[in-house]
């Protein structure tokens, strides 16, 4: 056996060769002739005639082309100089047909690009790592209350130190918690969205800041606790990227807090925060097993799975269980992949986009198989003097697959300038302004070396794969036959016209699923946009204020506060209803209260609803309907009676069958048990492609809260009250920060980011796959009406009027058409089920849009066999006779 | 004239030989010995020879350079290599190995 280094010495020796081989082949025949010179002189000595010998060595010889070529063949390069022949061959095709190759570029341009496109989307979204090390060692470790329906729930502090003192399964194990900070003194007053991490939260996440350090174990203590990292982000907006910011002091909440780091840009964990701080765990929360506000993440150890992990963490949860039946009754772990958490939102659409796209190169590349097959047959002649010229069949079929392939090339290079041109539409159809979905940040798409990789296969299949077909047909006819018939090359094999056929009927069953899947998603998407969400998002501004609680300590100051907002809003131009609330719907911020019947305690059968503290106008200013009793008014404050108006999903749950208005509901977390005033309608907090959950309002004058968020509704278009309204603010505290200045039907667009997303593309890609169907019928319906010119010809010579022609060959199309929509609805019946996820209001076998696409895709097909049709009718008969 | 195919798989080992024993050689002269020494059994095809000889230089076994004949023509003389020795050596046992076997068979009654 050879070494490799004698490999790639003898590698090094033929590329020599192939280097200098005109060289190499001029010595290989001057060699040649010195033997055949030699052997002539020794046929003489042996007696042969002078005349006789020069034929007798060449014969003896043998065929010295043939000769030469071996020599070639052994020098190995034979493939590159065929490929090289075949290459520049090619070009010479494609320059005579300028038309024909600008067809099959672009339709594979746009095959291959909108397949990238999609491609490097999913890469930047579910294929590239983390930028943190080992990221698929990483967990969040979830709290899981089954009955209550909480699968990603938030942690106590007691479980999570007795999940890090007992499981064996994690390297290591930090917890942390949302915050919000007033900053200032360092420009504008600013609400800043925070995170409180335990000092070994970036150990477990394995980053390292860009400057200075992470937190000290220490600094968690109360007096050690003030300092902070930044983000990237806030770095760059807030302190213009000074370097030296590290032992700087910023306030938070009035307080001084010294900047100790600053993270990376591709550090932004949770993504909406802008600095973190350290996580003090305070004296209440530290032993108080039902107070759950941690979020916990972990690295799992070398070697264990995400199984073990679960199994593991769920024995000791089952173990808490028992030791604590009071409040951990039906606590089990969940654990959730790092990826999975900031990609739910958007991992399935983004499969489905991909599948779509696909679909739409199979159809392109049947188009261009099709394409090829019709042209192969004008081609047939010369394909027969090459085979009569000694060509093998094998080398033929490299010919065309030589051509074939490197339209897929063209037309990939062509794909994938589309594809970067539309990546900026790309990245505004995911906003990343978007708080209120798990929807990763994605600043942008990169081009990188996998994306192009994968453009680079993807023309590379399809080049072999539309151009196998038609080669196979075009080297399979005997060169006798071809050269024969001359230039009467019409009569087509009726295996290509079944080969052609195929490929249509696909073609439109392809583009028949492809259009009923897009079908759907507008129905949906129609529906989501149309869907009720409970309430009236237009007309309406909000905003969001965080009272600090160092400026405000009290209730009765953050009652006044709100008060005084109302009052000031209200008297602004064109303002119909004002009122406040504690989370806005849509705005993906939400908390949640026990509300229990009578003067009983919770258990595990009370329902938890999403609470909010509002304003006596709320409702009115939102448009929630009130369904039975009152809404709050004036007199519901401290002085009086504790009231509560719940949904009417909540009022349900609580009595089913009995009238709650006047009923006494007891909302944990607050002392008095309260008298049920009034009976709302539901909304759909997380938008309309969310789900309605039991809600309780409690009247803000009795238990008012730091997070206000005041809606605005108005006459005038809500965007030019944001001014004014930011003004009311300062008017009423010239320090206090606010966030989210924006009009309730921006956010409920955004909340359908993905569903528009999908919805934009899917259609997109169905109009495409439409366009290549329609394409497809109309060649092969006008090429088979060419090929049967004669017989249309002889038909009307002898009498067939022109609409039995029109009939003759639009019967084609239509059987075409018929058989692949007949197929394409059987498809889509099996497969639209898997978009089912991807639907709101709509059934994935809905007849309707069944009905309605197959029919559209009936009419365009018409269309397209009508042109050719009409063309064939009107055929001057004699000239068609003497057609060929 | 009986003239016998060289059996393939033998040429190499002819060719490494005839070279071995004779240090220099061209195309022409490499036939002739071969024919000569066999007694003119051996009929080496110019088909085969030229493209063993091209094979035996990209493996490295013979190295070629330009001479010039006694009558002072221009020609390609062919000379082993270190390598071409050893490849010599290979080919020698393997064939006599193949040989041994065969007679093995031949001369078991």
């Amino acid at each position: 056996m050879p070494s490799i280094l004698e490999r790639i010495k003898e590698f090094g020796r033929s590329l020599r060769i192939l280097v200098r081989r005109e060289k190499f082949a001029r010595e290989l025949e001057e060699e040649m002739r010195l033997h055949k010179e030699m052997k002539e002189r020794e046929l003489i000595a042996a007696g042969v005639t002078k005349e006789e010998a020069p034929f007798t060595a060449s014969r003896q010889f043998g065929n010295t082309t043939y000769l030469r070529e071996r020599g070639r063949e052994i020098w190995g390069w034979t493939w590159l100089e065929e490929f090289w022949q075949d290459a520049r061959f090619s070009l010479r095709v494609f320059a005579k047909n300028p038309g024909f190759s600008g067809t099959v570029v672009l339709m594979l341009a746009l095959g291959i690009g909108a397949n990238t496109a999609i491609f490097s989307v999913v890469n930047a979204v579910l294929l590239r790592p983390l930028p943190y090390k080992d990221a698929d060692k990483l967990v969040t470790v979830w709290g899981c209350d089954r009955p209550k329906g909480f699968d990603t729930d938030l942690v106590s502090n007691p479980d999570f130190r007795d999940w890090k003192s007992q499981n064996h399964v994690f390297e290591n194990i930090a917890a942390s918690t949302d915050a919000m900070y007033t900053m200032t003194g360092a420009g504008e007053p600013a609400a800043i969205i925070a995170y409180q991490f335990s000092p070994e939260f970036f150990d477990v996440m394995g980053v390292v800041p860009k400057l200075g350090r992470t937190f000290l174990p220490d600094e968690t203590e109360p007096g050690r606790n003030h300092v902070l990292i930044l983000s990237d982000h806030l770095w760059r907006e807030r302190f213009g990227g000074d370097r030296s910011v590290v032992g700087r002091s910023v306030k938070l909440d009035g307080d001084p807090y010294t900047v100790v780091g600053v993270m990376p840009p591709s550090f932004q964990y949770p993504s909406t925060t802008e600095l973190w701080t350290p996580l003090t765990i305070s004296p209440q929360s530290a032993n108080d097993r039902g107070l759950r506000y941690l979020r916990v993440m972990a690295r799992m150890r070398p070697g264990v799975t995400m199984e073990q992990a679960r199994k593991e963490m769920n024995v000791i949860a089952a173990r808490l269980k028992s030791a604590y039946p009071d409040t951990n009754k039906d606590q089990d772990v969940n654990l959730v992949g790092l990826r999975q958490l900031t990609t739910g939102d958007i991992r399935t659409a983004l499969l489905i986009l991909l599948c779509t796209v696909s679909l739409v190169l199979l159809i392109a590349c049947a188009n261009v198989a099709n394409l090829l097959l019709s042209r192969a047959v004008t081609r047939r002649k010369e394909i027969a003097v090459r085979v009569a010229l000694g060509a093998s069949r094998m080398r033929v079929i490299r010919q065309l697959l030589t051509e074939s392939v490197l339209l897929g090339l063209a037309g990939g290079a062509l794909g994938v300038v589309l594809a970067y041109l539309s990546a900026d539409a790309l990245v505004a159809l995911f906003p990343p302004t978007i708080a209120n979905l798990s929807i990763p940040h994605i600043e942008h798409i990169p081009m990188d070396a996998g994306v192009l990789g994968l453009a680079l296969l993807a023309s590379l299949l399809t080049g072999a794969a539309f151009g196998l077909v038609p080669a196979l047909e075009a080297s399979r006819m005997s060169p006798n036959q071809s050269l024969k018939e001359g230039g009467r090359s019409e009569t087509s094999s009726s295996r290509g016209r079944q080969v052609r056929n195929a490929l249509v009927v696909s073609e439109v069953a392809l583009s028949l699923i492809l259009l009923i899947a897009a079908g759907l998603m507008i129905k949906s998407f129609r529906y989501l946009i149309g869907g009720d969400m409970g309430f009236q998002p237009n007309g309406v501004l909000s905003l969001r204020v965080l009272l600090p609680e160092y400026r405000y300590k009290t209730e009765s100051q953050q009652r006044a506060f709100g008060n005084e907002l109302v009052e000031r809003t209200r008297a602004l131009p064109g303002v119909e209803w004002v009122g406040t609330v504690t989370f806005l719907p849509l705005s993906g911020w939400w908390g949640t209260r026990q509300v229990s019947p009578g003067r009983g305690t919770a258990d595990a059968q009370t329902p938890t609803a999403i609470w909010s503290s509002v304003t006596p106008d709320y409702f009115r200013a939102l448009g929630i309907p009130l369904l039975e009793g009152r809404s709050f008014n004036e007199q519901d404050n401290t002085g009086n009676m504790p009231v509560v108006i719940l949904s009417a999903k909540l009022a349900r749950q609580l009595w089913p069958n009995e009238d709650p208005i006047g009923k006494t509901v007891n909302v944990e977390g607050l002392k008095e048990p309260r008298n049920v005033a009034g009976v709302v309608g539901e909304i759909r907090d997380f938008g309309p492609a969310g789900e309605q959950r039991p809600e309780v309002y409690l009247p803000f004058a009795q238990v008012p809260s730091a997070l206000i968020c005041v809606v605005i509704r108005t006459a005038a278009e809500p965007a030019t009250l944001a001014a004014a309204a930011q003004h009311a603010v300062w008017s009423v505290d010239k320090e206090q920060a606010m966030s989210f200045v924006m009009s309730m039907d921006k956010l409920a667009a955004e909340s359908l980011a993905p569903q528009r997303a999908s919805m934009i593309l899917i259609a997109i890609f169905a109009g495409l796959a439409l366009v290549l169907a329609t394409l497809g019928i109309y060649g092969v319906i006008s090429y088979s009406a060419r090929q049967r010119t004669r017989e249309i010809g002889i038909r009307i010579a002898l009498g067939a009027d022109s609409w039995g022609v029109l009939r003759l060959v639009m019967a084609e199309g239509l059987v075409l058409t018929i058989a692949g929509s007949a197929i394409g609805l059987i498809g889509a019946l099996w497969l639209t089920r898997y978009l089912s996820s991807l639907l709101y209001g709509v059934r994935p076998s809905d007849p309707l849009t069944f009905v309605t696409v197959a029919w559209i895709l009936s009419t365009v097909a018409l269309l397209a066999s009508y042109v050719p049709a009409r063309r064939a009718m009107r055929a001057d008969p004699v000239a068609a006779l003497r057609h060929e | 004239m009986q003239r016998d195919e060289i059996p393939p798989g033998t040429l190499y080992l002819l060719i490494l030989r005839t070279l071995a024993r004779s240090g220099e050689m061209h195309g022409y002269e490499i036939a002739r010995s071969i024919q000569q020494l066999s007694k003119d059994v051996l009929q080496v095809q110019e088909g085969s020879l030229y493209p063993a000889l091209q094979r035996m230089l990209i493996k490295g076994w013979v190295k070629a350079e330009w001479g010039v004949t006694t009558e002072n023509r221009r020609a390609r003389y062919y000379r082993l290599t270190a390598a071409g020795k050893r490849q010599l050596e290979v080919e020698l046992s393997q064939f006599e190995r193949v040989i041994g076997a065969v007679q093995r068979v031949l001369q078991t009654v």
